[in-house]
């Protein structure tokens, strides 16, 4: 019972950030039906976003060794207020990073009408220059961020039940509770707000989008940006949980990103809730002496509900046009 | 004028007249739509069959319906008395019932040639290792000439090595007919193959039609909006509306039907 | 011979990059786009070191000496295979990006599967392969490698010409349209993709006594990219599109020597700058340039084609 209890906090906490990463890659898909394989790139931007603000320093073998930018006195030391606020930033740069990529890598394909696996390909293009960027400005070893960044809070809350010990980590809890107030707050704008109907408009046809007013481009502009926000909160978010893993940990995080939209359902904003819980749960229900394939677990997922149901838990089948 | 069937299609003989196929109850639904609404009718042998009805009636869904493309939500589609129902469109068109579509689906990159030639492929055998170590030789020449031979028909020979979607729209229409052909159907189902032709066109169309279905002793089942054509042209009509049959039998008791009338004055 | 001794490593690279970028070429031809190759790449290239390096099998390399490099060879096709038919039955009849994303998963799942059984070494991996026939220096790899090439070619260019090469081009072009005119679709995606898992599989367990050590590494998500990348900048619609894509983004590294680090982000300029600029590819915007001669008629038989009487 314990063990249950502790893998189910243990699930929530990391589905929960794989939900909030996922969003990012499904309000891209539903509103230009593909898939921004750059947003493992910008999970990442987000988490060395962050762990600049707040430590500012790198010692390790990239162009900016030794550097540090934001020297002792820097704003956002200690507290844990001073964290969300760096964490907000890093966000609100990744979102504009994500414009930048739309800019530069998916405008140009569709005022062309290029196929959209072109897209995709350029996608990953860009994902490949960002990483490696990282890497040689900051070098490839991994960082973490200090223990104290939450400030007061206490790092665990440590009960007792049925006689065993149930750890949940202060990170976990803020992890989860920042995701559903978001995802809360997203649903509200894209079901309640003039701007969600518009967005949801836009996903739906564009061309009639447009011909009702609807300046599409600047509706793709908001959907990347609150994409590339959603992705650079998870990566910080997941950082501070584990630790800044070096350039590529995004990479891994963002094929099982896939996974999970997959799995909920490419382009359903529920379904990328459902599906993030579901394989942090999955993960997390691994018994321990298969730890080892815990990473499998996303992929073989995907894999079988692309075999049995491809369009997903939530989504809706794919009607072709004859 | 006879012509002998190609000699691997897998054709029962049969008189003129005789039912070939059958649709009965045949119905499509999407999600909450009922395109097709339990549509029954049957084709027989040598006929000119048109199916005519306003726009959005489901008359192309009835052709996809009735060539696998698309699956019955209902009702079931018989073939010389073999059940074709559900049927994958390869197995459909192996068995004998070509088409080409209402917006052109040829092979774009693909020479004239060749989209002639790849639709040969049912009637056909070589696998790889036959492509391969040159085993093939004399099927492929087979397959060489049946493709000239068919663009000869269509007059698009001398162009035979360029890129179908170079063709003109009415170039392209042809030669889509040239590779339905290539399939050697024996009932050939054409939609809207006069879309976008002038009056001459369309009366060259007619003449072709009728020479092809003699010709290849076909059976030709034909989407039409443009009325006039369709009663010079068939032998019997059958009329859809909103997904249902309203009207089945010669043109001219057809275009006096007062239901038909409706359907198409009454919006 | 000196010019070998230097570039012999290189020039066995480039050839062994091009060989991969035309495995994921068979796939294309039938429009399916792939990133499964490095998954059975890499599966080869373990079946060829465990042969060559684990105990069990040290009685088949006593009884077959040299032949034994061969035998790997066809252990690690027949292996490709297998595996290809098995995911390629399942996952090809998905469209598009589903399909990538399919392999994608494959490619992550053998990735695991690879880390941590300890027949494949566990993430460090196996090392000591010997060399093929004895082969002392790697230039050496070329007589494996050339000949290789030479018959992936032939093998591409008799394919092309028959009716399963007109079959995968025609699903390339409207998979619907395809079925409608008597192509079984899925039946000839799966061929393309077992050609292409096979080729890869039989790349592997060449590179590995190649490369001496195999691991992890060598069956990433990165190095689909990579794949990807060739074809792309090659072009994907002629078997010398993937051949000189492979060559020659082997070759960057070389070229650009002072540039090392940054030959990823090239890598990445690369793919964004080609499917904006490029989607042909090198050798589809050469061909653009290039006359095609017409079809020629064949001489007129008596035995009219259509079987009419005129």
């Amino acid at each position: 019972m314990t063990e249950l209890l502790q893998n189910l906090i243990n699930g929530l906490a990391i589905g929960s950030v794989y939900a909030i990463f996922a969003l990012g890659y499904t309000l891209v898909f539903s509103i230009l039906g593909i898939i921004n394989f750059a947003h493992g790139a910008v999970f990442t931007l987000g988490a060395y976003f962050t762990y600049t603000l707040v430590v500012g320093q790198f010692e390790n073998n990239g162009l900016i060794k030794g550097i540090n930018l934001f020297p002792a006195g820097s704003p956002f030391h200690g507290s844990a207020w001073a964290f969300a606020a760096a964490a907000l930033i890093g966000a609100v740069l990744s979102g504009v990073v994500a414009v930048i990529i739309e800019r530069l890598a998916f405008r140009p394909m569709r005022s062309r009408g290029a196929d959209p696996l072109l897209a995709l390909v350029s996608s990953l293009g860009v994902a490949l220059v960002i990483v490696n960027l990282i890497q040689i400005l900051v070098g490839a070893e991994s960082y973490s961020f200090p223990g104290d960044i939450y400030g007061d809070l206490k790092p665990a809350l440590i009960m007792h039940v049925g006689g065993k010990l149930i750890v949940v980590r202060s990170v976990q809890v803020i992890i989860f509770a920042v995701s559903m107030v978001l995802l809360l707050i997203l649903g509200y704008i894209t079901q309640r707000t003039r701007v969600g109907k518009a967005l949801r408009a836009v996903a739906e046809n564009p061309g009639t989008a447009s011909l009702l007013g609807i300046s599409v481009n600047r509706f793709i502009v908001i959907t990347f940006f609150l994409s590339g926000f959603l992705g650079g909160l998870a990566g910080t978010l997941v950082s501070t949980a584990f630790s800044v893993a070096g350039p590529y940990f995004g990479v891994a995080f963002g094929l099982k990103g896939l996974a999970v939209i997959v799995l909920g359902g490419l382009g359903s904003i529920p379904g990328a809730v459902v599906g993030g819980l579901v394989i942090g749960l999955a993960e997390a229900f691994v018994p321990a002496e298969y730890s080892a394939y815990k990473d499998a677990v996303a992929f073989a997922l995907l894999f079988v509900i692309l075999l049995i149901r491809p369009q997903g838990l939530l989504g809706r089948v794919q009607i072709q046009k004859v | 004028m006879t012509g002998h069937v190609a000699p691997n299609a897998p054709f029962a003989p049969m008189d003129a007249g005789q039912q070939l196929l059958q649709a009965t109850g045949l119905t499509r639904r999407f999600g909450g739509l009922v395109a097709v609404n339990n549509v029954s009718f049957e084709v027989r042998r040598g006929e000119i069959f048109g199916l005519i009805g306003p726009n959005g009636a489901g008359k192309t869904t009835l052709f996809n319906l009735m060539t696998g493309l698309t699956p019955p939500s209902g009702g079931t589609l018989t073939y010389q008395g073999k059940n074709i129902t559900g049927f994958p469109p390869h197995r459909v068109a192996a068995l004998g019932i070509g088409r080409t579509f209402q917006n052109i689906r040829l092979f774009k990159v693909l020479s004239a040639l060749e989209n002639v030639k790849v639709a040969q492929h049912a009637r056909t055998g070589a696998g790889l290792l036959q492509g391969l170590t040159g085993r093939d030789r004399a099927e492929e020449r087979l397959v060489d000439e049946r493709a000239w031979a068919l663009l000869d028909l269509v007059g698009l020979a001398n162009r035979a090595g360029e890129e179908a979607g170079n063709f003109s729209y009415g170039d392209q229409r042809r030669l889509e007919i040239a590779r339905a052909l290539a399939t050697q159907p024996q009932v050939l189902l054409l939609d809207e193959p006069a879309a976008g032709m002038n009056t001459s066109e369309k009366g060259e169309l007619t003449g072709f039609i009728r020479r092809v279905r003699d010709e290849f002793d076909l059976t030709v089942m034909i989407i039409e909006h443009h009325v006039p054509l369709v009663m010079n042209l068939c032998d019997r009509v059958a009329v859809l509306n909103f997904g249902e049959l309203i009207a089945v039998g010669d043109p001219a008791s057809v275009q006096r039907d007062p239901k038909v009338i409706e359907a198409y004055l009454g919006g | 011979m000196d010019f070998l001794q230097t570039y012999g490593f290189l020039i066995v690279t480039m050839l062994q990059q091009g060989l991969l970028g035309l495995s994921l070429y068979f796939p294309l031809m039938a429009g399916q786009l792939s990133l499964a190759s490095p998954g059975f790449y890499a599966m080869g290239g373990y079946i060829a070191a465990i042969v060559l390096t684990n105990p069990s099998f040290a009685p088949w390399r006593e009884a077959l000496g040299g032949w034994i490099f061969p035998v790997t060879w066809l252990l690690s096709g027949l292996a490709s295979a297998v595996l290809g038919v098995v995911v390629g039955v399942p996952a090809l009849r998905l469209r598009g990006i589903y399909l990538a994303l399919a392999t994608i998963a494959f490619v992550q799942i053998l990735q695991v599967l690879s880390l941590n059984l300890s027949v494949t070494g566990g993430a460090i991996g196996l090392f000591g392969i010997p060399q093929a026939f004895g082969f002392v220096d790697r230039w050496q790899y070329i007589w494996i490698f050339l000949p290789a090439v030479v018959v992936v070619l032939l093998f591409a260019h008799k394919l092309q010409g028959s009716r399963v090469g007109r079959a995968f081009r025609a699903i390339r072009e409207d998979e619907l349209a395809a079925d409608a005119m008597g192509i079984p679709p899925t039946r000839y995606k799966v061929l393309a993709f077992v050609i292409g898992a096979v080729i890869a599989g039989v790349v592997g367990a060449m590179s590995a006594p190649f490369l001496n050590t195999w691991n992890a590494r060598q069956g990433t998500f990165d190095a689909s990219i990579a794949f990807l990348a060739y074809t792309l900048i090659g072009g994907s619609r002629s078997m010398w599109g993937p051949l000189l894509g492979g060559a020659l983004l082997a070759s960057l590294p070389e070229l650009l020597r002072g540039l090392a680090d940054w030959r990823l982000v090239i890598n990445g300029l690369v793919l964004v700058v080609a499917s904006l600029y490029l989607p042909q590819g090198i050798v589809g915007a050469l061909s653009r340039l290039r006359r095609k001669t017409p079809p020629q008629r064949p001489t007129p038989q008596h035995q009219a084609a259509l079987g009419e009487t005129p």
